[in-house]
């Protein structure tokens, strides 16, 4: 048999324990409906819930889509002004103290409270679910960005300056980059609350179909197994939301997880427009 | 070079009315008690920190408070793990006009020089001490100041890779015509790289005495064990130490 090469088999041993663990907990499930003897219509099991799903497919594959666009148009506006209002308060004390404060108080007002606001003023389309969802990322994404940009080491700041930087390629070259790991650390936190607040959308400001008032009429009909179905596919998109986040994270930090840089990205150094110069073969085919 | 220049923090004066001309071309170490203000000092030479009082001149031009006019390597090597040896080798330039091919084949061709050719793509943190320091030092030199500002660039290295180290500057101090100032606790290494050593008293920091290192280059470690070496020594550490009879005259 031939070796498998390290990379793959940490990879594979990697799926191999998220699989695990989802079979953990259907397990867990499992043991619970027989343990207290609970009837389907009370607790039906994790393979007839996805069953259900199977049986239904034709149905909630549209149902699914609306509720993926949903959460991943509004991650994105959300993300997007969470990102901006951190670089925006990070640039002034002034701003920063004013801000602040209202954006801990949007986090205070229950989300549900704002849907009837908002459906008077954007009507019942898609408008006011992107702004709910929006509502629920922006928050952890500016938190983060904020303490990334505040505990870059002054020292750096201090190099930069008396290299003589521009503001701008400071911000571009030293700022942004630093910002870039706990940038992810809110966006991860976002792509998990992004299906919740996309739910919410649905429940409280929606005459389209999604996922989320799928569950709702399910649960109206006391169609306990359609309930659990649209729980798990509702989960899995927050899993997958959250499994993007680590991927676009690792291609974004790749100092944070290789020894060399990738090698698309090792002549980026020098872009520009300069001809090439006999005198100094340049090289870069640097084993990894 | 430097006239008669007075810092203070909230209350803590650290630089009283000191002065001190340096030569082109001279490399000077400069040697005081922790907390002197050395690094005060080279803040406010790199127009970092302007001084209460007192001027900073270059080639007869008055920069007090101008940042840009040095190369200054700070007391850590502050390498950006987002770029690699090479991106950080040239961060000077994209912090101020933008990197241009001829920037990169130049930091290449510095790191391919100084040992680091294997390296040219590795980001900082998987290099070691003495490597980050290279690196740095590297950027230093990617500035193309007359003046460099080297603060404890050594200070984190065991003995072993700094003597290195102090045998790696030596060689490029002779490929390059800087004007180098140099800080660090180590007598040794004061003396073993400058043509002069330049002592500071305790906070707030003047300039105690100066003390001109004769000894010939291009130096081996050889010099570091000859009488005229000793003798150095033992001045600039009877000086240090405030120990005044100690001190030969
Ligand atoms: N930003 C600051 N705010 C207040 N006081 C400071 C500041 N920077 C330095 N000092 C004070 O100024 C004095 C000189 O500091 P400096 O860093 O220049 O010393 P140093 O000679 O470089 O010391 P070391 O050898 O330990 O690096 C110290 O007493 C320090 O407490
Ligand atoms: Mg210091």
């Amino acid at each position: 048999m031939r070796p498998i090469p390290p990379g793959l088999r940490k990879a594979l041993v990697r799926v191999a324990m998220a699989l695990a663990a989802v079979a953990l907990i259907f397990g867990l499930w499992n043991l619970v409906i027989v343990v207290f003897d609970l009837k389907p219509y009370a607790l039906p099991t994790p393979q007839a819930a996805v069953a259900a799903d199977a049986d239904n497919w034709s149905v909630l594959a549209g149902l699914t889509l609306q509720t993926v666009e949903e959460t991943a148009y509004g991650f994105f506006i959300g993300a997007l002004v969470g990102f901006l209002l951190g670089v925006a308060m990070s640039a002034s004390r002034t701003v920063q103290r004013l801000v602040y404060p209202a954006l801990i108080t949007s986090q205070a007002v229950p989300i549900v409270a704002m849907a009837a606001p908002l459906v008077i003023l954007f009507g019942f389309g898609m408008l006011p679910k992107l702004v709910i969802v929006a509502w629920t990322v922006f928050f952890p994404v500016v938190v983060n960005v904020l303490d990334g940009l505040a505990n870059i080491d002054p020292d750096l700041i201090r190099l930069s300056r008396a290299m003589g930087a521009r503001p701008l390629r400071g911000f571009i070259h030293i700022r942004l980059p630093a910002t870039l790991s706990p940038l992810f650390s809110g966006l991860k936190i976002g792509a998990t609350y992004a299906v919740t607040g996309a739910v919410i959308g649905e429940w409280t400001a929606s005459a389209q179909q999604g996922l989320g008032t799928y569950l709702q009429t399910a649960n109206a009909s006391l169609d306990t197994q359609g309930v659990f179905g649209a729980t798990i596919l509702l989960t899995a998109i927050g899993v997958a939301s959250f499994l993007a986040m680590v991927a676009a994270e690792s291609l974004a930090t790749p100092w944070r997880t290789r020894t060399t840089a990738r090698r698309g990205l090792r002549l980026r150094t020098g872009f520009s427009a300069a001809r090439p110069r006999p005198a100094y073969p340049s090289r870069h085919k640097i084993g990894e | 070079m430097v006239e008669d220049v007075t810092c203070r923090f909230e209350g803590t004066l650290a630089l009283d009315h000191l002065s001190l001309e340096v030569d082109r071309s001279e490399f000077v170490s400069i040697v005081g008690p922790s907390g002197c203000g050395k690094s005060t000092l080279f803040n406010t030479i790199s127009g970092l920190l302007r001084p209460a009082c007192g001027r900073v001149m270059l080639d007869g031009r008055d920069v007090t408070g101008e940042t840009g006019h040095v190369g200054y390597m700070l007391q850590k090597d502050l390498l950006v793990p987002w770029r690699t040896v090479v991106g950080n080798i040239v961060l000077g330039a994209a912090l101020t006009r933008g990197v241009t091919r001829r920037d990169r084949e130049e930091a290449e061709a510095l790191a391919t020089r100084y040992g680091l050719g294997d390296f040219l793509h590795h980001y900082p943190h998987a290099l070691s001490g003495g490597m980050r320091q290279r690196v740095a030092l590297m950027r230093t030199l990617a500035l193309h100041k007359d003046v460099l500002l080297l603060d404890e660039p050594f200070g984190a290295l065991d003995s072993q890779t700094r003597l290195e180290m102090q045998m790696w500057l030596l060689s490029v101090c002779e490929d390059l015509n800087a004007t180098i100032l140099f800080v660090t606790h180590d007598v040794d290494e004061a003396i073993f790289l400058a043509d002069r050593v330049v002592v500071m008293s305790g906070r707030p920091g003047r300039v105690l005495e100066e003390i001109p290192i004769p000894l010939p280059r291009p130096r081996d470690l050889e010099a570091l064990t000859a009488p005229r070496f000793i003798e150095l020594k033992r001045q600039a550490l009877g000086l240090l130490h405030g120990a005044g009879s100690e001190v030969p005259t």
